[in-house]
């Protein structure tokens, strides 16, 4: 990492605001079955994500991506990053699915975050 | 024209705010000092380094006490100069919540508000709310004296992290031009705590996150992460003492403190209302560098005035 140099304080007062310029958002959601004791990975996970999306806006209004920057198989719990204009329908879609593989399943979004909030951590 | 206005209504998100300042600990208008003494409510605090030995000092002994009120009410002040204290598990969006500066804030709904018989104004964020700010902290409305409270211990967790790919920064370069942009920066910071893998491929199904570019490798990172009801001194002293870590011989560029306001306080900075809207974003995040100049993010959400 490269180091700005010698002691001084010289340095002059900078300040820049973003608005809106975050370019994602970040979910961290809960996936829960009807029958309990359950187990799938993150692969299985995420394909019953994207079948969430076509079910809800078609093939052409599901294709965006996103990513599941963490699953946790033991809880089911996960963490997302969607682009911001992705935003609304992969909540959506989340918010409207009711089964997958003819099993009774909800997921819960926990909490929207930015990447400021995200920084928290679990 | 009717199905592609509704499209572009998906498409929008709630707004935000992040301002990014520069400066150095050496100046003698840096504002560092008054931003964090104004941001009262703080619920957890993260002090990171990243590369060479040893912990991180100072956050182990951050005091971390306050006092929390259940809902409603708080009979007893101590020493104005040190009692802070916010209501318990209330919703600023939908339950009355009160907070202790001392200077008595309450974000109350319509019924209470017309029991109280208090002066106030509206909400600017919840139609239904009201925000009062009191003179004197102890005259309470005797309505809120009666209820119980109950001092709050912080509790401090420490992780290290091996081989943690690490973005390079530039002290100069706030903007990221040459390297590591503010909110991928943010980015980063977060999936390290949350301990995520910033090495994936860019085919990969899961996840194709990475740590910016460009970067480097670390032996080592040391997250401390107090948390409790955290007040701006204690913040202070921690922010001394970090800076106090690059007098060290073998230390490493930057360090970097995260501080994160209570998602569900009535205020963020100074006596700014604050609300929740969908993540009651109210952070910041000091970037400290070995030569005494800092980067400073403050964040906010879709209620909430810009940051100081």
């Amino acid at each position: 990492m490269s180091d700005p140099g010698a002691v001084g304080g010289s340095v002059t007062y900078q300040r820049l605001v973003h608005k809106n310029s975050s370019g994602f958002h970040y979910m961290k959601v809960s996936l829960v079955f009807e029958k309990e004791g359950k187990r799938i990975d993150g692969a299985f996970f995420k394909q019953l994500i994207i079948s969430a999306l076509r079910n809800v806006y078609g093939e052409i209004g599901a294709a965006f991506p996103f990513d599941v920057l963490k699953f946790e198989e033991k809880s089911l719990t996960a963490v997302l990053r969607v682009y911001n204009s992705g935003l609304v329908k992969l909540w959506s879609a989340l918010t409207l699915l009711g089964s997958y593989q003819n099993e009774t399943c909800a997921v819960r979004v926990v909490q929207v975050l930015l990447p400021y909030q995200y920084t928290g951590g679990p | 024209i009717q199905t592609s206005a509704m499209f572009s209504e998906l498409q929008k998100c709630p707004r935000n705010v992040l301002v990014c300042e520069r400066s150095s600990f050496m100046n003698e208008k840096s504002r560092h000092d008054k931003h964090v003494s104004q941001h009262y409510f703080n619920y957890k605090v993260s002090a990171r380094r990243y590369g060479c030995d040893g912990g991180v000092s100072g956050v182990e002994e951050t005091g971390g006490w306050g006092w929390m009120g259940a809902l409603t009410a708080l009979c007893v002040l101590c020493d104005p100069g040190r009692f802070y204290a916010l209501s318990y598990k209330t919703r600023i969006d939908q339950d009355d919540v009160v907070a202790l500066l001392p200077l008595l804030i309450l974000s109350v709904v319509k019924d209470t508000y017309e029991q109280l018989g208090l002066e106030g104004r509206p909400s600017q964020y919840y139609g239904s709310s009201a925000l009062l700010v009191g003179t004197e902290a102890w005259s309470l409305p005797p309505c809120l004296s009666r209820y119980p409270w109950k001092e709050l211990q912080a509790s401090v967790d420490t992780q290290t992290l091996r081989d943690l790919p690490c973005p390079v920064l530039h002290g100069d370069d706030l903007r990221g031009e040459t390297a590591c942009e503010p909110h991928a920066f943010l980015e980063w910071l977060g999936a390290v705590a949350f301990v995520i893998c910033s090495e994936n491929e860019a085919t990969s199904f899961l996840s194709t996150y990475e740590c910016p570019e460009p970067r480097t490798l670390v032996d080592q990172a040391v997250l401390c992460t107090v948390t409790g009801l955290l007040l701006p001194e204690d913040i202070h002293s921690l922010l001394e003492e970090l800076r106090r870590y690059f007098d060290q011989p073998k230390s490493s560029s930057w360090l970097s403190l995260v501080v994160h306001g209570f998602a569900d306080s009535p205020i963020s900075w100074g006596m700014a209302e604050h609300g929740f809207h969908k993540g009651g974003e109210n952070f910041y995040s000091f970037v400290l560098f070995k030569n005494q100049d800092y980067w400073l993010h403050m964040g906010t959400g879709a209620n909430d005035g810009c940051p100081p």
